[in-house]
């Protein structure tokens, strides 16, 4: 059974349609990564998948349930699902620990030291175990996105999400994070991952979605895609961007 | 959330005990410990009827109006408490049960006797013209009154005189030194008042004009509640027995005397002979200001939060509580709380109750504004990846968004509180002790119309300047933790 399913999504913001009918099945473990010029539905189309944009029509079915069904409890699916975005969204009030730890406490209601054996964990996974109590803003571009997905793991997620996670970096801290989300992937975690690092893509994914004009234009493994794309607008994106 | 909900319970708890325990210290005065009260209203700028007097370096409302009312109050066996508040406060005062009697020289008009019942007449006086002593010989018939301007207590009979005259142009005040002010600084040429109290206030610079108004006899009588008829009866054998001991003309006598006594004094010297006045005050207006704005935050983060809900008629009440709040004058809220309220519910606040409530709503409406400018001004990320990690929108807002909000918007709520201590002066209108109502007191002891004020607004000044400074320190600090 698929971890996530996604069928016929649409998303319109008044008159203006950016999903036009998305059909997807993501499978345990896999890594999926989205690619496709600026403007082409990716980074909606993911967050879609925890709903912090709430799809027009379609479903979206999580571990086997729905959960763009009106009653569903989406505060339950967002904790099995990490997400990490291009403007890390740390929280500047608390420091990396507290960062790491405020959901486990507040949403598992789980007991302060057990949180933090999981923090150092994560912050030793990440390699910034020297960092725990300092604030967000004593910490570089890449420091801050590697305390990021150390917090969304710290709910011990079954899918991670990431949105442009190097984007908004200086390039030479990209390499750190690409670094962590390799990791994790070889670990096994079902990821699903929108970027603009095409080497990273094609070195990580088990399979590429291309999108453009809301829509997914062709998908396959990085080989199929990147070597030998079909359609003739992966063509043209991909020889821009290679 | 149990912290916060412990706190305000305590914070409830310590203000309910606050305010109940500083009632009587905060115009009223205590005479002995009976168990019957005898409650008098009256308002103690009217010398000699009745007026402040420091005797004994201690602040008392004395004059012949309060001998009487201690005389009946004995006879009743009652303990006498006395309520000093504005003359317009009297009658509503009266009719929403505030006070049992009103001894303030009232003239029992047709119109009063409307609203309340009056005993019998206890003094007959004369209404007189005062002009400055340099105009002395312009104004020797009514006729020269006529189109000039005249100041009169507003509410009284000397205001029905005023308004017969022709073409003049009337100044209506609450207090009778401040109309004997409008003479001093030329700003009318005659004021109208009653021959005794009049004989308070004529010096070398102001006079008795040789022209009075004609059939102005009036005369005093007591305020009572209409259909009170025993208290009206048990008033009346009071006055008899006075009467007939030529106990009244005596008191009237001992009062011009002691109304008389002009205290001088440089500022200086005032300020530190009426230091004890001030500091009190300075307490009360701390309290009112503090939480007035303690409360306006809690009540105004509410409002924020039902602002920004998506219910719409929720979102609508938040909205029109907001606005109308900050649409009408807070003289005019306190008026509704001290007075409306009591009338039409029977809710009777003391000035210190209906002077937090109505700074905390008044301020209130101005911190949810703040509010939610600073809850607004939160990146909307960080909503997101709260929201992203499972939590629902009560406890991100809770922890990750209002702390954040509530930094920023620090500076903003210290304004707020520097805003109020100033506005806070018009709770002195319902006589509430604060800077200032003393700064009043001790104009009425005195009879110095500038000193007490000046010493006021160097008070205000010291305590805003002083907090401004120590807020700019504050958010330097804050900012200096933020830098990137």
């Amino acid at each position: 059974m698929p971890v996530i399913t996604v069928k016929d999504l649409h998303k319109s913001y008044g008159n203006i349609e950016i999903l036009k009918g998305i059909d997807l099945d993501i499978s345990k473990g896999e890594v999926v990564v989205v690619i496709g010029p600026s403007g082409s539905g990716k980074s909606t189309f993911l967050r879609c998948l925890n709903l912090l944009e709430q799809p027009t029509s379609g479903e979206i079915r999580f571990e086997g349930q729905s959960i763009t069904a009106p009653k569903h409890d989406i505060n339950a699916t967002r904790e099995k699902m990490g997400m990490v975005f291009q403007n890390f969204n740390l929280f500047p009030h608390k420091t990396v620990g507290q960062n790491i730890m405020i959901a486990p406490l507040t949403v598992k209601k789980q007991s302060a030291s057990e949180v933090e054996v999981i923090a150092n964990k994560l912050l030793d996974t990440v390699g910034l175990s020297d960092k725990k109590d300092v604030f967000p803003n004593q910490l570089s571009g890449g420091q801050k996105q590697r305390i990021a997905i150390a917090r969304a793991l710290a709910m011990q997620p079954h899918v991670m999400l990431f949105d442009e996670p190097t984007s908004a970096l200086d390039p030479e801290m990209v390499g750190e994070v690409l670094e962590v989300m390799k990791k994790l992937a070889h670990e096994g975690m079902t990821m699903v991952i929108v970027t603009h690092e095409m080497g990273f893509a094609r070195e990580v994914g088990d399979r590429i979605l291309f999108m453009d004009e809301g829509r997914i234009m062709e998908q396959g493994t990085p080989e199929e895609v990147f070597n030998n794309p079909k359609n003739i607008r992966t063509k043209e994106f991909l020889s821009k961007v290679l | 959330m149990k912290k916060i909900t412990r706190i305000i319970v305590f914070l409830l708890s310590a203000v309910i005990l606050l305010t109940t325990g500083l009632i009587p210290a905060s115009a009223q005065e205590a005479t002995t410990t009976v168990n019957k009260k005898l409650i008098l209203g009256t308002s103690a700028e009217f010398a000699p009827y009745e007026f402040h007097k420091r005797i004994d370096g201690k602040d008392q409302i004395v004059g012949f109006d309060i001998s009487i009312a201690k005389e009946i109050a004995k006879d009743m066996g009652a303990e006498l408490i006395i309520e000093d508040m504005g003359f317009d406060s009297l009658l509503s005062a009266l009719q929403s049960g505030r006070v049992d009697m009103v001894i303030s020289g009232m003239t029992p008009t047709e119109e009063r006797r409307q609203s309340i019942d009056f005993s019998d007449n206890y003094y007959m006086a004369r209404q007189v013209m005062i002009v400055r002593a340099e105009d002395k010989d312009k104004f020797l018939t009514m006729k020269d009154f006529e189109n000039e301007k005249i100041s009169v207590q507003k509410g009284s009979i000397q205001e029905e005189i005023g308004q017969t005259i022709q073409g003049a142009q009337l100044t209506a005040l609450d207090k009778i030194p401040d109309v004997v002010l409008q003479l001093q600084t030329k700003r009318v040429n005659a004021i109208i008042v009653e021959d005794t109290v009049a004989e308070g206030y004529i010096d070398s610079e102001t006079v008795i004009a040789d022209a009075s108004p004609a059939d102005s006899e009036s005369y005093a009588a007591i305020g009572i509640k209409k259909g009170k008829v025993e208290l009206q009866a048990a008033i009346n054998d009071t006055l008899a027995r006075l009467k007939s001991e030529g106990a009244i003309d005596q008191m009237v006598k001992d009062a011009s005397i002691l109304a008389a006594k002009v205290e001088s004094g440089n500022i200086l010297t005032t300020a530190w002979e009426y230091r004890n006045y001030y500091i009190k005050g300075i307490g009360f207006t701390l309290l009112l200001s503090a939480l007035g704005v303690l409360f306006g935050f809690i009540i105004g983060l509410f409002i924020a939060i039902l602002r920004m809900t998506n219910i719409r008629i929720v979102k609508w009440l938040g909205t029109a509580y907001v606005e109308v709040l900050r649409g009408t004058p807070m003289l005019v809220q306190l008026m509704i709380i001290h007075y409306g309220v009591a009338l039409t519910l029977g809710v009777n606040f003391s000035p210190l109750q209906s002077g937090i409530i109505t700074l905390s709503i008044n301020s209130s409406a101005y911190l949810a504004e703040i509010f939610r400018a600073g809850i607004q001004g939160v990146d909307r990320g960080q909503m997101e990846a709260a929201r992203s990690l499972g939590m629902n929108r009560i406890t991100a807002m809770r922890h990750i968004v209002l702390p954040q909000a509530f930094k920023a918007v620090l500076p903003a709520i210290g304004n707020e509180f520097i805003t109020i201590i100033k506005e806070s002066s018009i709770i002195s209108v319902i006589g509430m002790a604060d800077i200032m109502y003393q700064a009043g007191v001790v104009k009425n002891i005195t009879y110095q119309g500038l000193s007490p004020f000046i010493i006021a607004a160097a008070i205000y000044f010291v305590l805003t300047f002083t907090l401004s400074k120590l807020l700019n320190a504050l958010e330097r600090k804050l900012s200096a933790s933020d830098n990137r």
